[in-house]
């Protein structure tokens, strides 16, 4: 195969980022954990929205539907990661990360087993509910979620 | 991190990235705000948001840009696509921009096109201010050659030979580590119960 090979132009990124002038990278990132502190409310809200679409989501009766409704949680599951990402909330990102995986496990061979939706869908809201500093509550539901994730994809 | 990048992002190092016209693609309007807040807190005026590859797509083929950080999952035209298409749009300078893509997760399927599709780096989500930043970074000094292989064109994505250094951190790895020690323990448990 053909490889044809451009040498690398400088970018104009890597000239600005060295001109003078600018801010040192703590004041950077001390601005930029400020600037996202200040959407933590709206992350929480976004976060809860996608759950109730997931507490929404009842099995498909045919195979179409359990496509477009199996789309529907993989978006609702990856917004939950976008909205919650920045913001500490590491087992909802974790437990909405399980779903996604069990989704993408998703073949003709083996189709979704639907009795996990509600499970994740109660374990988010569970996840949101709970103090930040109940670790051993929230560890107990990640715990048993990763079980079942292990199980169902191990074996594929 | 290499030595270099580590240097570079040293509390006391200063960056100046306030020229940098930058463009942000996500269809989800809070994804949009977080990126943006993020670059604006290392001093990045997000020149175009955009809700859509479709949106990017228009302005690309008429404004200069310095950096593009784009969402892969997006309908019609995703991320993924979208990068492809720049890099094989023969515009210049924006078919050989810095490209950092945002990814909640990447499916199964998708891993090679997340390789192949010409971005300078894939960020999996959750990711901190700081990850952001280390990127960017990166993406700045990143001094590889562009390459065209077939369908590819984008940077060289060779970055070392052999195995990833560090610990095992394969999802897939993992599970399946635990689920065969889990099976063996039940086997021996068994085993010992029936006294064989």
């Amino acid at each position: 195969m053909t490889v044809i090979t451009h040498a690398r132009r400088k970018s104009r990124l890597s000239k600005i980022i060295d001109t003078a002038g600018g801010v040192s990278v703590g004041k950077a990132l001390a601005q930029a954990k400020a600037n996202l502190e200040a959407l933590r409310p709206r992350s929480l809200q976004e976060v809860s929205d996608r759950v109730a679409e997931l507490e929404r989501l009842a099995p498909p009766s045919t195979p179409e539907e359990g496509v477009e409704r199996l789309a529907i949680a993989y978006r609702a599951a990856n917004g939950v990661i976008d909205s919650a990402g920045p913001f500490d909330l590491d087992d909802v990102c974790k437990v909405a990360l399980g779903l996604c995986d069990l989704i993408d496990a998703v073949t003709p061979t083996r189709p979704f087993d639907w009795r996990v939706m509600p499970v994740y869908a109660q374990s988010l809201r569970l996840l949101l509910l709970l103090p930040a500093d109940a670790s051993a509550e929230r560890a107990q539901v990640r715990a048993s979620l990763d079980h079942m994730v292990d199980v169902k994809l191990a074996q594929s | 991190m290499s030595h270099g990048l580590a240097e570079a992002l040293r509390e006391s190092a200063v960056i100046n990235l306030t020229g940098a016209v930058t463009m942000v693609v996500d269809d989800s309007p809070f994804g949009l705000d977080i990126t943006a807040s993020a670059l604006l807190g290392f001093g990045i005026k997000t020149r175009y948001a955009c809700p859509s590859a479709a949106a990017a797509m228009e302005i690309l083929q008429d404004q200069a840009i310095d950096l593009l950080v784009v969402d892969s999952e997006m309908p019609d035209v995703d991320g993924y696509g979208l990068v492809r298409w720049l890099r094989r749009s023969g515009l210049d300078p924006n078919a050989f921009v810095p490209v950092i893509m945002t990814a909640a997760h990447v499916r199964r399927s998708r891993v090679s096109e997340a390789r192949d599709c010409g971005a300078n780096f894939v960020i999996t989500k959750p990711f901190s201010a700081a990850s952001l930043l280390e990127r960017i970074v990166w993406v700045a000094r990143d001094s590889r050659p562009f390459l065209e292989v077939g369908e590819y064109f984008g940077p060289d994505r060779r970055f070392r030979a052999g195995d990833p250094p560090g610990e095992e951190r394969r999802g897939d790895v993992l599970r399946r580590a635990r689920f065969e020690a889990e099976k063996q323990a039940a086997a021996s448990a068994a085993a010992a119960e029936t006294g064989e």
